[in-house]
């Protein structure tokens, strides 16, 4: 795969726009696929220059002929459906794209002071995936600029549980994410590290209904702690995600 | 049978496929209503089992992506917004990715396929080919037409077919390397091509 190099990052920006050619020709190998992902992830003209590719190849694909599918196809989808009624609901891979876009129905009211400084946008969007759902779960993403989701964390308010998976929230060496629920007018209430992996936090006091009700309320926000969290119980770093939620 | 890109109806014409009542459909999608996603199906699943069947010509696995295409449009209706591009392009290129994913993903473990794409690629590139009039007010075709040959062939193998530079190299019997170079030059001069004309 010598041939496959890729681009370094800062190669010309005609460069740039081909490898983004390439990316909806299908032909990046995975490495370069990565790279675009960032790319597209971070950088609205990127995303923008994406487009234009898609916009000027897009006659190719409607030159397809039509080619009715068998009986059989929608009635499987009927029932995919019915197996997963509303998105987005699970903490799963596949439901961070939805997830990620999903954002835009909700009215986002961003802005606290310290995130602001920190220089990134703030966006998290909490809903529950319908209000009337009985199953208690909830999910928010937490992301820098509506884009790439940096956290994935799903509420399950009958476990009393939530998951929390970082997607591309990364921790400066030696130091630790750690999440917090703040409510309206309380003191922040921590919600655990944000790790590696899966995990599963408890949450205390916000398991009820009510409380549930409440938590669109209240704010997510991640902070730059030592090692192993706050020393203090209260957020002591920068925050680095935060955003009010609001249900529409 | 595999049909030549330049056979498909251009499907801008048909009202009920218009851009406005396509993305009717997908804005109704996106508030979890079923039967939006239905009549968005009927409308547009055999252009894009079309699109899909280019690139993996295995009919079941291609109904399988077609599937994968329709839940994966009910969980991302809302993200679609007229700047990402038509409404029907936007469906085409759901379909194409979910497809070469696909296509990827079992090439890692069999290796390249051969594909017979030569016939209808020939046609493209044939200026008299009297099929190749129904592209020809498109300004995509034009541009397309003064690319050098095997360019412009890497290009639409690729979109249209999935091919990754392994499979053109294997194809052409050159190095990826020469592919890649290719598709870059091609594609920079359709650039080009498309933008001054604009």
């Amino acid at each position: 795969m010598s041939a496959g190099t890729p681009s370094d990052p800062g190669a010309s920006s005609g460069d740039r726009d081909l490898r983004l050619a390439e990316s909806v020709l299908g032909t990046l190998d995975p490495a370069e696929r990565a790279l675009v992902e960032r790319e597209l992830a971070t950088d609205p003209a990127a995303r923008a220059a994406r487009d234009a590719w898609e916009r000027r190849l897009a006659p190719l694909a409607l030159t397809a002929p039509e080619i009715a599918p068998g009986p059989d196809v929608w009635p499987a989808i009927a029932r995919a459906l019915a197996r997963a009624p509303a998105p987005p609901i699970a903490a799963n891979d596949d439901a961070i794209g939805p997830l990620r876009r999903s954002l835009r129905r909700w009215r986002l009211a961003t802005g606290t002071a310290a995130a602001l400084a920190a220089g990134l946008a703030l966006v998290i969007a909490l809903g529950p995936s319908r209000p009337t759902d009985a199953d208690g779960r909830y999910v928010a993403v937490v992301s820098r600029g509506g884009e790439a989701p940096a956290l994935l964390v799903s509420v399950d308010t009958r476990a009393g549980t939530a998951r929390v998976r970082p997607v591309e929230a990364q921790a400066p060496a030696g130091r630790s994410l750690e999440l917090w629920y703040v409510g309206a007018g309380q003191a922040p209430k921590t919600l655990g590290l944000v790790g590696s992996g899966t995990r599963g936090l408890s949450l205390d006091g916000l398991t009820t209904p009510a409380a549930a009700d409440a938590l669109a309320d209240g704010t997510f926000a991640v902070s730059v702690e030592p090692e192993g969290g706050s020393p203090t119980g209260q957020p002591t770093g920068p925050v680095v995600y935060s955003g009010r939620l609001i249900r529409d | 049978m595999r049909a030549s890109p330049l056979r498909g109806d251009l499907p801008a014409d048909d009202p009920a496929r218009t851009d406005a009542a396509l993305a009717g459909f997908i804005a109704t999608i996106a508030r979890h209503d079923e039967a939006a996603l239905r009549a968005l199906y009927d409308r547009t699943a055999p252009k894009l089992l079309g699109v899909i069947l280019r690139i993996q010509p295995d009919r079941g696995a291609a109904e399988d992506v077609l599937q994968d295409v329709f839940l994966r449009v009910w969980q991302n209706a809302a993200s679609y917004s007229p700047a990402a591009g038509r409404p029907l392009a936007w469906l085409c290129a759901i379909a194409r990715n979910r497809a070469i994913d696909g296509l990827r993903r079992r090439r890692e473990v069999q290796g390249p396929i051969n594909e017979d794409g030569e016939d209808w690629v020939e046609r493209l590139v044939d200026p008299h080919d009297s099929e190749g009039t129904i592209l020809g007010r498109n300004a995509l075709q034009a541009c397309l037409g003064r690319l050098e040959a095997l360019h412009r062939d890497c290009i639409v193998l690729a979109y249209c077919e999935g091919q990754s530079r392994e499979d053109l190299a294997l194809r052409y019997d050159r190095p990826v390397s020469t592919i890649k170079t290719w598709l870059h030059r091609g594609l920079a001069t359709l650039r080009g091509c498309l933008d001054g004309a604009a």
